[in-house]
């Protein structure tokens, strides 16, 4: 890969750009974390910066049990519901990337108007059936959804992946005396990891921010997830605003997509595959 | 050690004939080329004796035992794709180590044999490099060690240099040629260059569209071409070709006629339709001695001086004759108009020059006649 020269200028108006992105991206997040530092008294001071650091609203958001038991319920729910979508996607992208079948531009296409699909319009109904299921308010009853919605997603992204890894290892490696799971797992895994990374990631992202299918299919701590918890969350008195707690409770929930994002962020370097072919 | 016998085998892709009835035998500690255009079947072939595609057809036999139906991991053949295929996860030494630790061997073993190999590639140095930070040419030796560790029954070679730049491909082909010789494994050499067939193979395989035309040592290739496609294929700069016919007893060429000996005679005498002579450049003689043959005048039209050998192009009038129609996959040049252009490899002391017009002799044994129909060679007898 060349590396492109830039002039002076196309760096300043580049830098530029950039910086306006990410200032106009930041600032809700940055107001976020300072409302959620301020006193209860000085929630509606008008000023961007507390005057005061205090952690008040964040001891208050652990104490709530209710809180604590919401993030179990997201971390859990979000982790199996990564894993299945992943699983499956695998899956059906190896099929499609690796195999020449009638109606494999039709699966991509079915997958794709699945994630279309306005999950809104399907409450209604889900919540009628889950609760004649019996899989209202359970996990089971979120992880369903979940994966029903992010199954394409995983699917895109995984089938991508796998067009781009150089095949022909699979058979030096059946030459060089492995069997067809330890080519698997010597050789296509490790490079097959990246995108199943990113994959597992995406998913999760998806069901950890979920709102919709949280507000309703849950009603109580059994399995109702973070975002859904922190809409029920109540001023200290009838008459407070919980925005100091609001806050908190936010900063806490996003914190592990930033941290996990971070992590792994090494992980999805599609450069990993450098040097298998060709020069 | 191995012999491979190959029977009849065919290979099929829905509909497309990839190879067709091939039968033939790669001796023991030979090099074996198989060469050809693009598309014409030998990776194919390669990818069957090797066991990563299934026989459509016929039979594949390694020291007598048929192997149709066994397991790549079972053959105990290396590979060496024309993409290199190394682990791009894995070290270098890891890559080399692989197949060893696939087989179990033991450790001390395995660090035995792969500073053996590093040592004869001269990968010392890069051992624990990923490919990621090698030159084309050192990844290239990976893959050459990675089936070298392991004392394979046959080295199986896929295009193995086609992707380096011309000056490390002359090296690095020496350099299969001194470790085949050493190793006195057998080994099966895929490449679409003839040079590179020529040069490095005991015995070449001449394929194209799936059918192999001739199998034999360079030299049989190069003097008795059992057709058009294979003398045109072989040899560089190509064979000449011009438009023929047999009239009277004697072959008639838009430069001259010549006499042919009896059996050619016989033989050209039987063949029905039109006829395309092709003689190699080196054979034509510049300057003034007498030679038994054709003797013609031609206008020097461009002059490439090499040193040893001197190119001169030169265009020959077809008065009258129909155009020469070479198939296409040799991508030699056709006609152009009513001329043909033909080359002449002559002495330097000649000292020929752009513009000046001259005599050529053309030794009549040198001659070959081919069917312009089936392309078969006339003049060679069959064998
Ligand atoms: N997996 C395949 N499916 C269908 N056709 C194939 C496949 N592999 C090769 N072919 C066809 O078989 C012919 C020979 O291919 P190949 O052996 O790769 O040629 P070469 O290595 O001589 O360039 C080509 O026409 C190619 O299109
Ligand atoms: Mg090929």
């Amino acid at each position: 890969m060349s590396e492109k020269r830039e002039k002076p200028i196309e760096r300043v108006l580049w830098g530029a750009a950039s910086l306006l992105v990410v200032t106009y991206a930041l600032i809700p997040v940055a107001w976020m974390v300072s409302l959620s530092l301020k006193r209860s008294a000085d929630l509606g001071d008008d000023r961007f910066l507390p005057r005061v650091v205090s952690f008040e609203h964040y001891e208050a958001v652990f104490r709530d049990p209710q809180f604590s038991a919401a993030l179990r319920n997201s971390i859990g729910i979000g982790a199996i519901s990564s894993l299945a979508a992943v699983l499956l996607g695998m899956f059906a992208a190896y099929a499609i990337a690796r195999l020449d079948f009638p109606g494999r531009r039709l699966i991509l296409g079915a997958a794709l108007s699945i994630a279309m699909f306005p999950p809104v319009s399907i409450i209604g109904p889900l919540f009628n059936m889950w609760r004649t299921l019996g899989l209202y308010d359970t996990w089971l009853g979120l992880i369903l959804p979940y994966m029903t919605f992010t199954l394409p997603l995983a699917i895109w992204t995984l089938s991508a992946f796998f067009r781009e890894i150089p095949w022909e290892l699979e058979r030096a490696a059946r030459v060089d005396g492995a069997t067809p799971v330890q080519a698997f797992v010597h050789v296509i895994a490790p490079l097959a990891a990246p995108g199943v990374f990113t994959a597992a990631i995406l998913v999760f992202i998806f069901a950890w921010n979920d709102f919709l299918f949280a507000i309703s299919l849950t009603s109580t701590n059994d399995a109702r997830t973070a975002p859904a918890a922190i809409a029920f969350f109540t001023g200290s008195s009838r008459f407070e605003q919980p925005t100091g707690s609001i806050a908190a409770a936010s900063v806490v929930v996003t914190l592990p997509i930033i941290v996990i994002v971070l992590a792994f962020q090494r992980r999805i370097v599609s450069g990993l595959t450098a040097g298998a072919v060709k020069g | 050690m191995a012999e491979i016998e190959l029977d009849g085998v065919t290979k099929r892709f829905s509909g497309v004939t990839a190879l067709n009835r091939a039968s033939f035998t790669i001796r023991d500690g030979e090099l074996f080329i198989l060469v050809g255009p693009s598309g014409c079947g030998k990776s194919t072939l390669l990818n069957m004796i090797v066991g990563l595609e299934d026989v459509t057809e016929g039979e594949i036999r390694v020291d007598g035992e048929v192997v149709n139906d066994l397991d790549p991991k079972d053959r105990n053949m290396a590979m060496v794709f024309q993409s290199y295929a190394i682990y791009p996860h894995m070290t270098v030494r890891e890559n080399m180590a692989f197949p060893l630790e696939l087989a179990k061997a033991s450790k001390a073993e395995i660090d035995e044999r792969v500073s053996r190999a590093a040592k004869i590639l001269e990968l010392e140095e890069v051992l624990d490099r990923k490919p990621r930070a090698l030159s084309g040419g050192q990844r290239q030796r990976v893959a050459m060690g990675r089936a070298i560790v392991r004392k394979p029954k046959v080295f199986l070679l896929d295009e193995p240099l086609s992707n380096l730049d011309a000056k490390l491909r002359v090296q690095m082909r020496t350099e299969i040629l001194r470790l085949q010789r050493r190793l006195e494994t057998t080994m099966v050499y895929v490449t679409h260059d003839q040079t590179e067939a020529m040069t490095l193979g005991h015995r070449i395989a001449v394929l194209r569209k799936g059918e192999v035309l001739q199998i034999g040592t360079p030299r049989e290739l190069y003097e008795c071409p059992k057709n058009l496609f294979v003398a045109g294929f072989i040899g560089s700069p190509a064979m000449n070709f011009l438009p023929a016919r047999w009239e009277n007893g004697r072959l008639v060429l838009p430069v001259g006629s010549i006499a042919l000996s009896d059996e050619e005679g016989r033989r050209l005498g039987a063949a029905r339709g039109r006829l395309i002579a092709g003689f190699r450049p080196e054979h034509l003689q510049a300057g003034g001695e007498e030679q038994p043959g054709l003797r013609f005048e031609v206008q020097a039209e461009v002059v490439e001086w090499l040193g040893a050998d001197v190119f001169v192009y030169f265009d020959v009038a077809l008065r009258g004759f129909e155009e020469v129609e070479l198939p296409e996959d040799l991508g030699l040049q056709g006609d152009n108009g009513d001329h043909r252009s033909l080359l002449a490899r002559v002495d330097p002391s000649a000292g020929l020059r752009e513009g000046d017009t001259f005599e050529l002799g053309l030794d009549s044994q040198y001659v070959h006649v081919f069917d312009a129909e089936s392309g078969e060679n006339l003049s060679t007898a069959r064998d």
